[in-house]
């Protein structure tokens, strides 16, 4: 069996391969460069420290000239001269490139390959993604750019775009990607019977303006910006950043431009006259993990932390693997170690500490941080320092008329009482008292972690990684590879913000562009998303890449323009069936001659059965809630010093049906159901999740509290609002999860299968009424309890189709 | 090299080629899809192995060495002497005692007697695993870099002390896949201490599949109603009931499968079924009632309280007879900064025993022989006491230098001792073994060669043992 599916991997991993077609011309990004990468840069690349035979095969300079042992590795032209070319086709095991050892033994095609690119003169280009973006022609004037481009490559490959698909299926589609929620039936008809040609068009720009399209991109961006709301390492008590998540939704729903979303996130306490929003945005590099344990060395944390927003940075903004240059000098790509503790001088000012204050309430732990007070107690506490500086003066005078009064006295009478000591007693005792109020008022204002800049800390370059082995000291730059920071920008945080939205940066606007298209198509132009080095995958469309980032910039780095271009060609319309030719050729759908068809985020699984049930709450922000979760999990593994009970503490009423997007996240227990659903930890920076099919989801789906009740909600809605049939019923219930109405066949499954269960409920009401127990928000407790638990199950069916958790 | 790490991508691909050619239903039931992939990597085991799955006890908080394994004489004229500055050699210590005056000397209070034809100089404190001395392979000379407990204990699971990379028992599942269609390929179970002293918390990233799919990740079996997340339905959700349903959504999304084509569909088909079968299987798992009295005698009173350390050590062996590759219990409690000689008592009174009896229960059922059982914590304790130290009691603080791990059965050389630390059971002077070496020496035994195990993530090979790692021979029977 393992044999049978390693061939079939093998060969579908050719056909991938072949993806690209092959001009018979070599061309060398894309024919060259990944062999090379792949096999051969680790000992002969830009990593000096374990470059081997002094030699260099990623510059052409380099690996014409004669190595150390005279050979010349590359003849251009000549491949039977070309000590390479003899290197990698030997059979003498000790001469064999790459060593066997190394476990990356070439294939003939690929040797093949390497040959015909010498012979052709061994030419060399820069890697794609740092070659400055070059806006090509659209192929084809008449048709929507996007299918210009994809067409384009699909004619080449003898492949058709799939028909668009139905109105219904486009608007669930349409809705779910934009907003994380489904369509109602109201909505779904509206767009049906709306038969003006622009009718898409405007059903897109109605969602866009949804509130509800601020919080679904802001999933997205939370994975990316590792937010929790627990610190992570160790007793993960937990902090306060939601102000922070709050403002990522109310700038996606402006429409902030992503130059000005991205300065105001990397340095917008730096910004002229910052305003509390800016700097409240600046948490995005604070929500890494920060570490409380007893007996850490604050400096290796502080290593960690500053290490992780590089890392993060450059994995969000440029889609490069920085973390491979913080012990040593990257092995693929141009990145030197110096790079990466240069970057991480911009983030190294921060008045942190290093370690978290474990005496200090959870929120105060880690400074700095932001106080977020209502302005009645704002105002409450500018009236106590008030009284607490006239307390002072009070005390100040009363202690100095009790020095008057008893100066000349003896002993004897200076023991006494006497009102002077009494006075000052009483100032004493008031003054303590309001700074203990004021404490403790300070103690309960909301507050959110902040970025600033304290007092400069010098920056060296640590051998190794190793915190306390520091080596040459270095200046805050960005990486001499890329295009460099304009003269006129500081070399501070605001500088590195400006410099990632500089248009000659060729980065970020291929790497955000990108993210978008695989929010939208489930898999990016580059479907390494988080790589865009060497040893990513190089794209699917490089030219349709290129025009988007352009496109991007000249829009004035527009989101919600670049969305509505992306869903509004019929490259996206496309209906999602698979049709067997194409399927055959590209199973991947890499070509898209069909629509995509993939599942929902974990997070929108379950908003979609909150909201089809009508138990979704859709309040905007706010601090994170805790929703039903399963016993016993906390209890196993939390520190009980500051949990002394060990468990979660669900929540009650509305804080039980939010979105998903405002459950609490603890880091070292995150939410099981989510993480069932393929959710990261959150622990860093994840621009791409899986999206696994496995029994425990089906388990989560079936048996969660979560949604048994969501299920006996959406019972009462087709009780209640489905009509007085059972088919009216069903057939309303299936269009309120799917946005369709059920075939003849599904009814028939959903009628007998109805008809059978009122039949067994009615033949056991208490096993009826215990699965109406099921969560504890209240139903009609007028609605005959058979019926409604036999919808229940119903329902819950529903639920639990393919079709419902998939978009197609 | 796989550079498909999301193994139902090449599943997809396969049901896909296969649906336009013969049924797509025959072809998934044959690929048999269980909780973690049934198949593994192609090419693997690269060679014939000794031991087929692996029971990790492991010791959350890190046991002392110096009070359980690593028998020092000498100590004992030594007590509340400075630890001499040439053994500390200006190495580091953590917070909580880099503060002290002093680095006072403190001999174990606990009796140390040689047993078995091995001879293992053992603590009095662990007369259970005495008896089976000559089944175990101690290793004295464990060593890690980190010192404290959550970058340790990440380190020991993953090869790294950075979060992000998956556990032994995630690349166990990917590797090798599972030999049981009902049930995860990997099993993590979690007790706490029946004494009160310090349990260090866990993260559920101990047993994540880092950036594996997530369908390796470690499943969590626990004491109570669900053993496995939201197994049960829902009450008035019978049995019957939920077949009947299950039946309805196969029906409908067989509908929809005639329909798109996708077969992704048919997974899901496929995993509704699975999820149906775990729901008979787990909880048949998880019920001891059917277990003999003798057997509750041999893993000690406290086997019988469903979700101590005694009761999963039963559970581990149920496991294993099901042919889970990976089972990991952690057992915390471990951590004592104070007051050592009381808690670590209770400690051994929670583990000794059903450990033991773990090893005699799998060698009469003959499974020992491809079953390796180690048994260790995440880095050892410090000779010098923290805080007060007393003829009676002391603490010991966080030691990375040197810790003790005893292994059994799974082609470990049985009655075997390895590598030595010097007079303070501070530093190793013979045989140095690294988690790196440890974690190789346990792939190894499975017949998997670290080095090659590898998985591309963000452009670069990834493996367990990161670019390190040597398999310990001389431990291999």
């Amino acid at each position: 069996m393992k044999r049978i599916l390693c061939i079939l991997a093998v060969t579908a991993s050719a056909a991938h391969a072949d993806e690209t077609s092959r001009a018979a011309k070599i061309d060398f990004n894309r024919d060259i460069r990944p062999i090379l990468s792949d096999a051969c840069f680790h000992c002969h690349g830009p990593d000096r420290n374990v470059r081997k035979a002094g030699l260099r095969l990623d510059l052409r300079e380099e690996a014409i000239k004669p190595a150390e042992s005279g050979e010349i590795p590359i003849v251009p032209g000549q491949p039977d001269k070309s000590e390479f070319v003899q290197r990698i086709l030997t059979d003498d095991k000790d001469d064999l490139m790459p060593p066997p050892k190394a476990h990356k033994a070439l294939t003939f095609a690929q040797k093949e390959r390497l040959k015909q690119w010498i012979a052709e003169g061994a030419e060399y280009q820069i890697h794609w993604a740092y070659l400055p973006i070059q806006r090509p022609n659209v192929p084809a004037a008449n048709l929507h750019p996007v299918d210009a481009f994809i067409r384009q490559r699909l004619s080449v490959e003898n492949l058709q775009a799939a028909a668009e698909a139905d109105k219904v299926t486009l608007i669930r589609r349409l809705t779910l990607d934009l907003t994380g929620l489904p369509p109602t039936p109201a909505e779904v008809d509206a767009f049906v019977n709306d038969a003006a040609p622009d009718a898409y068009e405007r059903l897109v720009d109605r969602l866009l303006a949804s509130p509800h399209y601020g919080e679904r991109m802001t999933v997205d961006w939370m994975d990316a910006a590792r937010f929790a709301d627990t610190n992570g390492y160790q007793v993960d008590r937990d902090r306060t950043l939601h102000a922070w998540r709050d403002w990522v939704i109310q700038a996606f729903n402006d429409n902030k431009p992503f130059d000005q979303f991205t300065v105001e996130q990397i340095a917008g306490d730096l910004l002229p006259n910052a305003t509390l929003e800016q700097r409240i945005a600046t948490g995005f590099n604070r929500n890494h993990m920060i570490n409380e344990e007893g007996g850490i060395t604050p400096e290796e944390f502080l290593a960690e932390y500053t290490a992780d927003r590089v890392e993060t940075t450059a994995t969000v903004w440029l889609a490069q693997t920085f973390n491979c240059a913080r012990c040593h000098d990257h092995k693929f790509d141009p990145f030197t170690q110096n790079d990466f503790y240069s970057l991480k001088a911009f983030f190294h000012n921060v008045s942190e500490n290093g370690v978290g204050d474990y005496g200090r309430p959870p929120q105060l732990s880690s400074p700095p941080f932001l106080s977020l007070p209502t302005p009645e107690v704002s105002a409450k506490i500018a009236s106590l320092k008030a009284e607490i500086e006239a307390a002072k003066q009070e005390h100040a005078s009363a202690a100095k008329e009790l020095a008057e009064a008893v100066k000349e006295q003896p002993q004897a009478a200076k023991d006494q009482p006497s009102p002077a000591k009494d006075k000052a007693q009483a100032a004493k005792e008031r003054l303590a008292k309001l700074t203990k109020s004021l404490a403790d008022l300070e103690n309960t204002v909301p507050v959110t972690l902040v970025m600033d800049e304290g007092k400069p800390r010098d920056t060296f370059i640590l051998r190794r990684g190793v915190f306390d082995q520091p080596g040459e000291k270095v200046a805050a730059t960005t990486p001499s590879s890329l295009p460099p920071m304009r003269g006129d920008l500081p070399r501070n945080r605001l500088g590195l913000a400006r410099w990632l939205v500089d248009p000659a940066n060729p980065l970020p606007a291929r790497v955000t562009v990108n993210r978008y298209w695989q929010m939208l198509f489930g898999t990016g132009l580059v479907r390494t998303a988080e790589d865009f080095g060497s040893q990513g995958e190089p794209p699917s469309h490089p030219e349709l890449v290129d025009w988007l980032a352009s496109e991007f910039i000249s829009s004035g780095w527009n989101t919600k323009a670049m969305l509505r271009m992306l869903v509004t060609s019929a490259t996206y319309r496309q209906s999602s069936k698979q049709l067997p030719a194409a399927h055959e050729r590209d199973p991947d759908n890499r070509l898209l001659a069909r629509g995509p068809r993939f599942r929902l985020q974990g997070e929108f699984v379950r908003d979609q059965a909150l909201a089809v049930s009508g138990l979704l709450v859709r309040k905007i922000g706010g601090p994170s809630v805790k929703p039903y979760h399963p016993p016993g999990l906390y209890e196993q593994v939390v520190n009980q010093k500051d949990n002394p009970k060990a468990t979660y503490t669900q929540d009650k009423g509305e804080a039980l049906h939010r979105r998903s997007l405002y459950t609490y996240w603890k880091r070292s227990v995150p939410n099981p159901a989510m993480l069932l659903f393929d959710a990261p930890f959150r622990e860093t920076c994840t621009l791409r999740r899986p999206r696994t099919n496995t029994p425990l989801q089906a388990l989560n789906l079936l048996n969660d509290p979560t949604y048994v009740e969501a299920a006996r909600f959406l019972a009462q809605r087709m009780l209640r609002e489905g009509g007085d049939y059972s088919e009216s019923r069903l057939e309303f219930g299936f269009r309120l999860v799917t946005a369709r109405s059920p075939r003849p066949a599904e009814m028939e499954i959903l009628r007998a299968s109805l008809e059978r269960t009122l039949r067994d409920f009615r033949s056991d009401p208490a096993g009826a009424a215990m699965l109406l127990k099921v969560g504890e928000a209240a139903t009609d407790a007028a609605l005959d309890v058979v019926e409604l638990a036999s919808y229940t199950a119903l329902a819950s069916t529903l639920l639990n189709l393919d079709e419902t958790v998939m978009r197609e | 090299m796989n550079t498909q790490p999301f193994h139902e991508i090449t599943r997809r691909q396969f049901l896909g080629r296969a649906s336009a050619g013969i049924g797509a239903a025959a072809l998934a039931s044959l690929l048999n899809p269980t909780p973690s992939a049934a198949l593994g990597v192609a090419g693997l085991p690269h060679f014939a192995p000794k031991a087929k799955r692996v029971i990790w006890l492991t010791q959350a908080g890190a046991p002392s060495q110096l009070d359980l394994f690593d028998f020092k004489p000498g100590l004992r004229e030594q007590f509340d002497k400075d630890l001499p500055a040439s053994v500390r050699n200006g190495q580091r210590v953590t917070g909580m005692t880099a503060g002290q005056a002093r680095f006072p000397i403190a001999p174990s209070v606990f009796e140390f007697k040689q047993h078995g034809k091995a001879g293992h100089w053992l603590s009095e404190l662990l007369p259970h695993t005495a008896r089976i001395a000559d089944e175990l392979c101690i290793v004295r000379s464990m060593n890690t870099e980190a010192i404290n407990h959550d970058p340790a204990m990440t380190m020991l699971q993953t090869g790294s002390q950075v979060p992000g990379r998956p556990s032994f028992g995630s690349w166990m599942a990917y590797g090798l896949g599972s030999e049981n269609a009902n049930l995860p390929a990997f099993v993590v179970m979690i007790s706490r201490p029946s004494g009160n002293g310090n349990a260090q918390p866990l993260h559920e990233r101990m047993w994540s599949s880092g950036f594996l799919s997530a369908r390796y990740q470690g499943v969590r079996f626990s004491p109570g109603k669900d053993p496995v997340l939201f197994l049960s339905n829902p009450p008035g959700i019978t049995t019957e009931r939920r077949r009947a349903m299950l039946n309805d959504i196969a029906g409908l999304n067989r509908l929809k499968l005639d329909e798109y084509q996708d077969p992704e569909i048919q997974v899901r088909i496929d995993q509704y079924e699975m999820a149906f079968r775990m729901q008979a299987s787990v909880p048949e798992l998880a019920d001891l009632s059917r277990e003999p009295a003798s057997m509750f005698e041999r893993y000690g009173p406290e086997s019988r309280k469903p979700g101590t350390f005694a009761a999963n050590c039963i559970l581990a062996r149920r496991l294993a007879e099901r042919g889970v590759r990976f089972i990991q219990l952690y057992h915390r409690g471990w951590d004592q900064h104070s007051d050592l000689p009381e808690h670590i008592r209770t400690q051994c009174y929670d583990t000794d025993q059903p450990s033991a009896a773990l090893v005699e229960d799998l060698k009469q059922r003959g499974m020992l022989e491809d079953t390796l059982v180690i048994w260790g914590g995440e880095f050892g304790r410090s000779v010098y006491s923290q805080g007060q130290l007393t003829a009676k009691t002391y603490g010991r603080d966080h030691h990375p230098r040197c810790f003790s791990v005893w292994l059994a059965g799974g082609g470990v050389k049985p009655g075997a001792q390895f590598g030595e630390t010097d007079d303070f059971s501070y530093n190793v002077v013979k045989d140095p073994v690294h988690i790196h070496d440890l974690n190789a020496t346990a792939l190894h035994l499975l017949g998997v060669d670290h080095t090659r195990l590898t998985v591309r993530h963000q452009g670069r090979d990834y493996r367990l043992t990161d670019v390190h790692g040597e398999v310990v021979k001389p431990i291999l029977a």
